[in-house]
């Protein structure tokens, strides 16, 4: 197992540095030049390249490729050269918070409504109430979650003034601030996770159902909810699990329009703006923030694996 | 003085009338409107005067000579207002030094100060400066220094701070704006509180470009011990100034954190303790933030226009409108068919005889702005035919709108694209326009208005704003849309916009391939060349209008409208008519009830 998670370790690194170095050469192909806009006031090109030399944007691209690396190996991210001059680090560690706070509790809506949901479905296979379950989880799925984003700011903000329509408030400010600014963004962000994962469960919960040791059970008339939860679900979860953990890691990376719509500004949102900077090194930070997310996330699922189903073992 | 006052009228309406006479009572042939240099001097030019230059500039009506009306909300001290700043997601930097958005210098302006700062009417009034002297050549201005102001640190505010921003300032590699210093010669230190600024030539604009505050961002007093302890970097994020209120945080994307500064130097201001402004990019959620009481007041970007109309209909809101300090416009390459012009220095009459121009004109002409306006705009912001705005209200020349080639002539615009070549617009080729994303409605306006004017085709090419920009500098493009804030003096338009030599004028261009910009005119060079140095406001107002009638005439840029400045809050804030500085929100005056 030690010898696995080394590899595996190992392995993670190797992708990192070939997604951090794709995407160094990829930002630098992209049209676009990020002092264009900090020196269209200037009128003075010498400026643009005085302050190009200070930022070490002179250099040939392999020689920038070099130092940028270097001084990643040594835990510098480097710093914004859009307005700020923020170190990346910071900014990341900013940002980490809400975008955790807000994928948790999407996470944790999108399990409150996809178990029971799923399990539901599963058993009443081809009922009205299946047929209904249904038919939510496709709205689920097609609704658009900065759609749906704004609705719920309509009616919950706007209208009846229950929640508080955008920001961020840290835990270290009470729980009901924090919980009350991101119920919204983590309803709108989980529903379309809900929706999916709900699906999942109800494919793999009806495959395990017809299984012959839960026929066995419940000729031996065990309780339902106890066939249900303590010997079907945990052999239906495997497929479940391995989709949560591609849930978890998009909504981690990928709630940028919840982020927008919210005024939070978490991962997502730092990204795009760094995009929309073309912000170096604000953008190489922040993706090898999400596919250190994205590794660490498959990496907890396969654990997973061996604790929902004994019988795995890696080596 | 002409008498004919009603004496039966009420005391007010008296008051007016005697002010409406005497505005109105100068010799027309009299450049300084018969005032003295001393009225034109600081700290603050005389109610009497702007009424006066206003009367001669045609602009006087009787509202400006109401008296105050009663307070609207009933405001006391203290208390914490919410605002939100719309279509921004972070604010990147409140370095004067560094800031291009007027959304960011709404901010600094409420916590650096200048040594001047514009008033309601865009006059330069004594901040910093307690009053000031210009020299009889109009080439030294000295500054005698407000005494016992403090910075933000405890720092005491001398003429050496003055110094080191101007030295600072100067750096074209620290500060974008130096260009704004290039006729300052020099900075003389006369004592712990007096300064001299030698200007390479006299300077119309000095007070509002580069000794204000907000707009002008090259003297806005910094403090070296400040910077030099905090670094360049988060001294960006939470500048040191004298100004009503401090910054005590800023956490970037999320908001900024603003304090009463107890030691500011007038103690009366500010009035609230703490604002808190936090960056909104979407304009729904900015909407209903403000509907449902989470923020108080929206400054910032311009608000989408579609959402005003929704927040009007509210009865706990206050939306009020304001010419901003700005113009918008459609640029046409003049290098490249079938706009092609080769040069512009010639009479309007032979310049006719070009096909190019006749195209130019015919898009200029074919423009129905009021239609734009209305559906672009939801009948918000003033048709332009020239780039001085209304908000500048003593340069804006309204006769313009009736007598610009560019005024709306359909009949003549059609009969232009059939002399061209392109009747109907058969023929014409379907041309790429460059964009931003936020312009994205505007263009697809404009679109329609010429498709079904003229018969044209045109494709809009959305590009970021970086990208956008540089494409504009290089000349690399049909059209484009873009336009221009923050212009509180005709020198922020016609310099920056209307010159051969002009900061915006493809800077970043081929000079091979293009020998000039979007526009090079002589004459009109000349006469931008003589109102910057012009002392006489009357003199300098009819170069300004003459520069920009002939920008208008020879479609320097089809211009499209002029912005409007739209203050929301809700009816519990109460932000007082003299704060209402276009485009900007000095919130140093303003009250919760």
């Amino acid at each position: 197992m030690a010898g696995y998670l080394v590899r595996r370790i190992l392995g993670a690194l190797l992708v990192m540095w070939a997604v951090a170095t794709l995407v160094f050469f990829m930002m630098r192909a992209v049209p676009g030049d990020p002092l264009a806009a900090m020196m269209f006031d200037s009128g003075d090109p010498a400026a643009a390249e005085d302050l190009r030399k200070a930022l070490g944007m002179d250099v040939p691209l392999v020689e920038q490729y070099a130092r940028w690396l270097w001084q990643l190996l040594h835990g510098n991210f480097g710093t914004s050269i859009y307005g700020s001059q923020a170190p990346v680090r910071q900014l990341l560690a900013e940002a980490l918070p809400r975008t955790l706070s807000i994928a948790g509790l999407s996470f944790v809506v999108a399990c409150i409504i996809a178990v029971p949901a799923g399990i539901v479905a599963a058993m009443r296979k081809n009922s009205p109430a299946d047929n209904a379950l249904t038919l939510v989880a496709f709205l689920g799925l097609s609704m658009p979650d900065f759609w749906f984003a704004i609705l719920l700011i309509i009616l919950f903000a706007a209208n009846l003034q229950w929640l508080p329509a955008i920001g961020y408030s840290p835990l270290s400010e009470g729980f009901w601030p924090w919980f009350s600014h991101l119920i919204m963004p983590a309803i709108a962000a989980g529903t379309t996770f809900a929706a999916i994962i709900a699906r999942m469960i109800r494919s793999s919960m009806i495959e395990v159902l017809k299984t012959d040791y839960l026929r066995t059970a419940r000729s031996k008339g065990l309780l339902t909810w106890r066939i249900l939860l303590v010997h079907a679900l945990p052999n239906a979860l495997i497929p479940v699990v391995t989709v949560m953990g591609i849930a978890l890691a998009l909504m981690l990376a990928g709630t940028v329009v919840v982020e927008n719509v919210f005024a939070i500004k978490g991962l997502g949102r730092t990204l795009i703006e760094g995009i929309l900077n073309r912000d170096y090194p604000v953008v190489q930070g922040a993706i090898l923030a999400v596919s250190a997310i994205f590794i660490g996330s498959n990496l907890v699922v396969d654990l997973l694996y061996t604790v929902i189903d004994p019988r795995i073992r890696y080596s | 003085m002409t008498d004919h006052h009603d004496r039966s009228a009420p005391p007010e309406v008296a008051a007016m009338q005697a002010a409406w006479d005497d505005a109105h009572d100068f010799d027309p042939r009299d450049p300084l409107v018969g005032l003295s240099r001393a009225e034109m001097s600081g700290p603050q030019i005389s109610r009497r005067g702007v009424l006066r230059l206003m009367a001669a500039a045609g602009t006087l009506t009787a509202a400006h000579l109401l008296p105050a009306g009663p307070a609207r909300a009933q405001g006391k001290a203290g208390g914490t207002l919410k605002c939100g700043w719309a279509g921004v997601g972070q604010i990147t930097t409140l370095d004067p030094a560094r800031m291009n958005q007027v959304l960011q210098f709404q901010i600094t302006s409420n916590v650096l100060s200048g040594l001047t700062h514009i008033n309601a009417d865009l006059i330069a009034e004594a901040d910093l400066a307690r009053d000031w002297e210009l020299s009889a050549d109009g080439t030294e201005y000295t500054f005698n220094l407000r005494e016992g102001v403090t910075f933000h640190n405890g720092e005491p505010f001398t003429a050496d701070d003055v110094l080191f921003t101007y030295e600072r300032s100067k750096n074209p590699a620290v500060s974008i704006h130096s260009r704004a210093l290039g006729n300052v010669k020099g900075i003389e230190k006369l004592g712990p509180h007096k300064v001299r600024f030698k200007l390479a030539g006299p300077q119309a604009s000095f007070l509002v470009k580069t000794t204000e505050r907000s707009s002008g961002r090259v003297l806005t007093i910094l403090n070296k011990a400040a910077i030099d302890k905090l670094g360049e970097a988060a001294h960006g994020m939470m500048p040191v100034g004298t100004g009503p209120f401090r910054i005590t945080q800023h956490t970037l994307g999320q908001s900024v954190v603003l304090e009463k500064f107890d030691r500011y130097y007038d103690p009366e201001r500010p009035k609230l303790d703490r604002v808190q402004i936090q960056p909104i990019l979407d304009a729904e959620p900015l909407a209903a933030a403000i509907e449902a009481g989470d923020i108080q007041l929206i400054g910032g970007g311009q608000i989408a226009p579609e959402l005003i109309d929704r927040l009007v209909a509210n009865k706990d809101l206050v939306v009020t409108a304001q010419a901003s300090p700005g113009f918008e416009s459609i640029w046409l390459n003049p290098h490249r068919d079938p706009f092609k012009v080769s040069s512009f220095d010639k009479p309007i009459a032979e310049l006719m005889k070009e096909k190019g121009f006749m195209v130019r004109l015919a898009i200029a002409k074919a423009l129905d702005r009021e239609l734009f306006i209305k559906q672009a705009e939801f009948g918000r912001g003033t048709p332009a035919h020239g780039s001085i705005n209304p908000a500048m209200a003593f340069y804006f020349d309204k006769e313009l709108a009736k007598t610009s080639l560019q005024r709306f002539d359909l009949a003549e615009a059609k009969k232009l694209m059939a002399a061209a070549g392109y009747p109907d617009g058969k023929g014409f080729p379907r041309l790429k326009v460059l964009l931003t994303p936020p312009m994205r409605r505007q263009v697809e306006v404009v679109r329609a208005i010429l498709k079904r004017n003229l018969g044209i085709e045109m494709e809009p090419v959305v590009k970021d704003i970086p990208v956008a920009l540089d494409e504009f500098s290089t000349m690399e493009w049909d059209m484009v849309r873009i336009g221009s804030g923050g212009d509180y003096d005709p020198d922020d338009a016609i310099v920056d916009w209307m010159q051969t030599s002009s900061l915006f004028n493809g800077q970043k261009r081929d000079k091979a391939k293009y020998p000039f910009g979007y526009f090079s005119d002589k004459e009109a060079d000349a006469l931008i060349e003589q109102q910057r140095v012009e002392g006489n406001l009357e003199k300098r107002r009819d170069l300004v209008r003459k520069a920009d009638r002939i920008t208008s005439d020879k479609v320097a840029s089809a211009f499209l409208y002029h912005p409007a400045t739209i203050l929301i809050h809700r009816k519990s804030v109460n932000f007082p008519d003299v704060s209402r500085i276009p485009a900007l929100v000095d919130l140093d005056r303003t009250t919760l009830a």
